[in-house]
């Protein structure tokens, strides 16, 4: 349902993103690993048609984003749970989001519910909520149109331990009842809690995809990824050169 | 436990897309601009800030007419104009805000996800601001007319109330360019402080320009929007003078929105 085929990104000299090739498919979550400044936001941005890709492309739904005629109805997408206007409440902000996509207002009532946010929260300004909350707040603006496939950036930061394992049986949920959802972090440990699949990128570079025990090859997945980040950069050959890391590429 | 949500087994039940309210439920209609228009116009008045430059633009309008009727009479027309000051300052920053807001507060990245036909929030963002100079123009007519009456009879003279229609359009249509002037100016900079500068300080800049010889005052007779919509009030514009405005107009109106638009439709979001 996500699917990116050899998208590259240069900015001037810094190559962002090199030739990136996988796919999300329905029913799964799918987690998009890497370190800072791997060009994990890149890549979303360039999915949902905030960033154009140099070459390749990148489709949701059989179709680029930005071609599809209402796409949030759609797919749900949260970049950056920070980037909400200070002086708008909650509810205002779902309000906006309900009204564009012509949804009932009623709409918004359930997604403050399904996310976990009071009636008093959704009430208070954006400015004075916390990271957490500002998250719940995106998750929630993510599901309005009870989408199919949900691009999640760096959803679980900010979140407490609860918070992570009430985002972990949300995701399950959704993909259970067959959405495909794919999620960016930096923290191995949250993507392994939450992920069935996993993408690992490095220096714009595709290092390694496939299920979660593919990866760990049995000593642990935070094993593969320090190994590969470490190396990458004298690494000559593809991502084969890890045997079976490669193991789950077009099984989505 | 209310932090935790709702329980995960009712999650699924909830996650089905629900019936728009049109019931245009398909991602293969395009959202009508008249949402998008109505979406952008709530934005104009749903944060603080925005209604306290609204509640402050009603006020001043009432003010200013006020203060001049104590001043020079019960004049209607003067009156009317003298809320121009207020409108002229004011419109411009409400219409910078509106352009330049989505960038500063980085929620162009969730507008351009439920549109990502850029070109088309654009122009949603574009119609508020003009239609609030028509609104705000006719308040000021309306308010006139009492602090009018008020005067005459609080002076005990006669009031005045010729007022020439053409005089009341061409006022109205001046408000409205230079709404439209700092909606372009907004497109262009994507930068609240730097268009409003630009906006507030033009008039002292002409004024500068219009001094330096015969260059700087053909530059001024031809570009400074302020002095080529005179004419507009007066109700009599010669063909020159058209001109004049058409070619102010395109360069502080069209040639920014149009750059602008540019801008805005190649830039990456982040």
């Amino acid at each position: 349902m996500i699917e990116f085929n050899h998208v590259s990104k240069i900015y001037g000299t810094v190559t962002a993103l090199d030739d990136v090739s996988f796919t999300v498919g329905a029913g799964s979550v799918t987690g998009f690993l890497g370190p800072n400044g791997a060009g994990k936001s890149t890549a979303l941005r360039i999915l949902v048609g905030l960033a154009r890709p140099s070459s390749g492309s990148a489709t949701v739904l059989g179709l680029p984003y930005a071609e599809m005629a209402g796409p949030a109805l759609r797919v749900g997408t949260l970049l950056d749970a920070g980037a909400r206007h200070p002086g708008r409440t909650g509810r205002e902000v779902l309000t906006l989001g309900a009204m564009t996509l012509g949804l009932p207002r009623t709409r918004v009532g359930e997604v403050l519910d399904l996310v976990g946010l009071t009636e008093r929260e959704s009430r208070r300004t954006v400015g004075g909520y916390s990271l957490g909350m500002r998250q719940r707040l995106g998750i929630a603006h993510a599901l309005l149109g009870g989408p199919e496939v949900l691009v999640l950036d760096e959803p679980a930061n900010g979140l407490d331990p609860q918070g992570i394992h009430w985002m972990r049986r949300l995701l399950r949920d959704l993909a259970d009842a067959g959405c495909a959802v794919l999620l960016s972090s930096h923290l191995l440990h949250e993507v392994e809690q939450v992920a069935d699949r996993i993408v690992m990128i490095g220096r714009g570079r595709v290092l390694a995809q496939g299920t979660v025990d593919e990866l760990s090859r049995g000593r642990g997945l935070e094993e593969t990824f320090l190994e590969l980040t470490a190396h990458e950069d004298r690494r000559s050959t593809g991502a084969g050169a890890f045997p079976g890391t490669d193991a789950g590429r077009g099984a989505a | 436990m209310s932090r935790a949500g709702r329980h995960p087994n009712d999650i699924a039940g909830a996650a089905p897309s629900p019936l728009t309210k049109d019931g245009t439920m398909t991602a293969t209609t395009p959202i009508p601009f008249r949402r998008l228009l109505l979406v952008e116009a709530r934005k104009l008045v749903d944060t603080r800030s925005g209604k306290i430059i609204t509640m402050v633009m009603l006020a001043l309008v009432v003010a200013s007419i006020a203060a001049r009727g104590a001043v020079v009479g019960p004049k209607s027309q003067t009156l009317v104009g003298t809320a121009g000051i207020a409108l002229g300052t004011l419109l411009p920053v409400l219409a910078i805000l509106t352009m330049t807001g989505e960038w500063t507060h980085r929620t162009a990245l969730t507008t351009f996800v439920l549109e990502p036909r850029r070109h088309r929030v654009l122009a949603a963002k574009s119609l508020p601001p003009l239609l609030a100079a028509v609104a705000l123009s006719l308040f000021a007519m309306l308010v006139a007319v009492p602090i009018t009456a008020v005067v005459a009879v609080v002076r005990t003279i006669p009031a005045d109330w010729g007022v020439q229609p053409i005089w009341l359009l061409g006022w109205t249509g001046v408000n409205v360019l230079v709404a439209a002037q700092g909606l372009a100016l907004g497109a262009l900079l994507l930068n609240a402080p730097a268009a409003i500068v630009i906006s507030l300080s033009t008039p002292v800049l002409w004024a500068v320009v219009g001094r330096l010889g015969s260059v700087g005052a053909g530059l001024a007779e031809w570009l400074d929007l302020n002095t080529t919509c005179a004419p507009l009030v007066s109700g009599d514009m010669t063909w020159s003078e058209g001109a004049r405005l058409a070619a102010s107009a395109a360069f502080w109106i069209v040639l920014p929105m149009a750059a602008g638009l540019v801008r805005v439709l190649r830039k990456e979001v982040t």
